[in-house]
């Protein structure tokens, strides 16, 4: 038997790509679909077969898992605004759904989907919350957590229908490789000092690559449960800040909104950026998972998928590095830092 | 392939044409990419990234931030062919 081949969707963002990273050190060989406009300049500099395929054209989609063992599905939709929740929600249903049907198409063995810890809802008292504990309807506070819990339920339909699907539902990700500047563009901006205020709540900050290796256990975990959050460490975003100004000698945020006012600015500057499809610093989504943050446990993925944090300290340097040396954030007396 | 500068521009100008949605015929070889074709650091990358694709490049993301005008993205790409596939290749 040869080795086996792995399909990556969304291979060209910044999760899946670490998912390749982690397949390749760990032998396998690997498949990755890509848009007509994918920016593929990192990927193609990995030894990938590159294969044309969407979300939206399901016969290039089950080519494309043909001949593939098992399949990593990197591209759940991340709405960019929070203003059109049903629209978000239609396109992250049709997405998973998508991936459902062709895997069922194809005889895929195992389906593993990046998921986040928005999906987690609160714990029962005494205990910090874990996989058990995804919301029985969708919450109503955030639309990014709604169109995630819809993503979760359409991969409940998959499970039904026998597809095997390990869900990871990870927390913010940090680390190098962030072309898009998702969530690392928070720390781009720290570091250029552009970050004009903040909301206090927790986070769970997480190692890109712990995510991406929990995918590669999750890929031979022998019975899988069909969930893990992988919280990585959970920190208050005021501390946080704090310590990263410290860290890279930079200025914190001074303004401090409350999660009321948080909620209506980061409306308002999405409302503002959306005609010319902006990026916001701090969109309503991240608004919304800081200030509706809890503490999660990442017990059970420990104990299967053997997911152990990596120090915070570590991660962030190296997602700094990286954007600083792909000018993507100021270099600023790099060798002074540390407090 | 040996292409002359207009050759390189002629698609260098349609990439930029697809990336933007615009009309090449208004892409000028001085045209500023930021200021004047309204292009982000994320249809930078992306115009690296056609570009590579296209001719089989490796690109270095932290210069293609630095490209200021549609000339400047054509002489960065026709160092890199020269670079990478040689003279007279």
């Amino acid at each position: 038997m040869g080795t086996k081949r792995i399909l990556v969707v969304g291979a060209t963002g910044f999760v899946g790509l670490h998912v390749v990273d982690s397949l390749l050190a760990a032998g396998y060989s690997v498949r990755a679909t890509r848009r007509p406009r994918s920016i593929t300049l990192l990927l193609r500099r990995r030894d990938v077969e590159l294969v044309p395929a969407s979300l939206e054209d399901p016969e290039a989609l089950r080519a494309a898992m043909v001949g593939c063992d098992a399949v990593c599905f990197c591209a759940a939709h991340y709405p960019r605004y929070s203003l059109h929740p049903e629209a978000a929600i239609a396109t992250a249903t049709e997405g998973a759904r998508a991936i459902v049907e062709a895997a069922l198409a194809a005889g895929i063995s195992r389906v593993v989907v990046t998921g986040s810890i928005a999906s987690v809802g609160p714990a029962p008292e005494g205990r910090a919350a874990d996989e058990r504990d995804v919301f029985v309807s969708p919450p109503v506070e955030s639309v990014y957590g709604q169109v995630k819990w819809y993503v979760e339920r359409e991969l409940d339909r998959g499970r039904e229908r026998g597809l095997e699907i390990v869900s990871l539902m990870a927390g913010a990700c940090f680390g190098p490789g962030d072309l898009r500047l998702g969530t690392n563009g928070i720390l781009a901006a720290m570091l250029a000092g552009a970050l004009p205020w903040w909301v206090d709540g927790y986070v769970n900050v997480t190692d890109v690559r712990d995510v991406a290796q929990a995918h590669v256990a999750a890929l031979e975990c022998p019975k899988p449960l069909p969930r893990y959050a992988l919280p990585g460490r959970t920190v208050r975003v005021g501390a946080l800040f704090r310590w990263l100004a410290l860290r890279y000698q930079v200025k914190a945020p001074a303004l401090e909104l409350s999660a009321d006012d948080a909620v209506a600015r980061a409306d308002r500057e999405e409302r503002l950026a959306e005609p010319k499809r902006e990026r916001v610093l701090w969109p309503r989504e991240l608004v919304d998972l800081v200030t509706h943050g809890r503490r999660v446990s990442g017990t059970a993925a420990l104990r299967d998928l053997g997911f152990a944090p990596a120090e915070v300290g570590e991660t962030f340097d190296q997602a700094a590095v990286w954007l600083v040396t792909n000018v993507l954030a100021p270099a600023r007396r790099r060798e002074e830092r540390r407090p | 392939m040996n292409m002359d500068q207009n050759e390189w521009r002629t698609k260098v100008t349609a990439l930029i044409a697809e990336i933007r949605e615009l009309d090449a015929a208004t892409i000028m070889g001085e045209s500023r990419l930021r200021e004047d074709l309204g292009m982000d650091s994320l249809n930078s990358l992306e115009l690296l990234s056609g570009l590579g694709e296209q001719f089989k490049l490796d690109l270095p993301i932290e210069d293609a931030l630095a490209l200021v005008t549609v000339d400047d993205a054509c002489v960065f790409v026709m160092a890199a062919w020269k670079a990478q596939h040689g003279a007279g290749a």
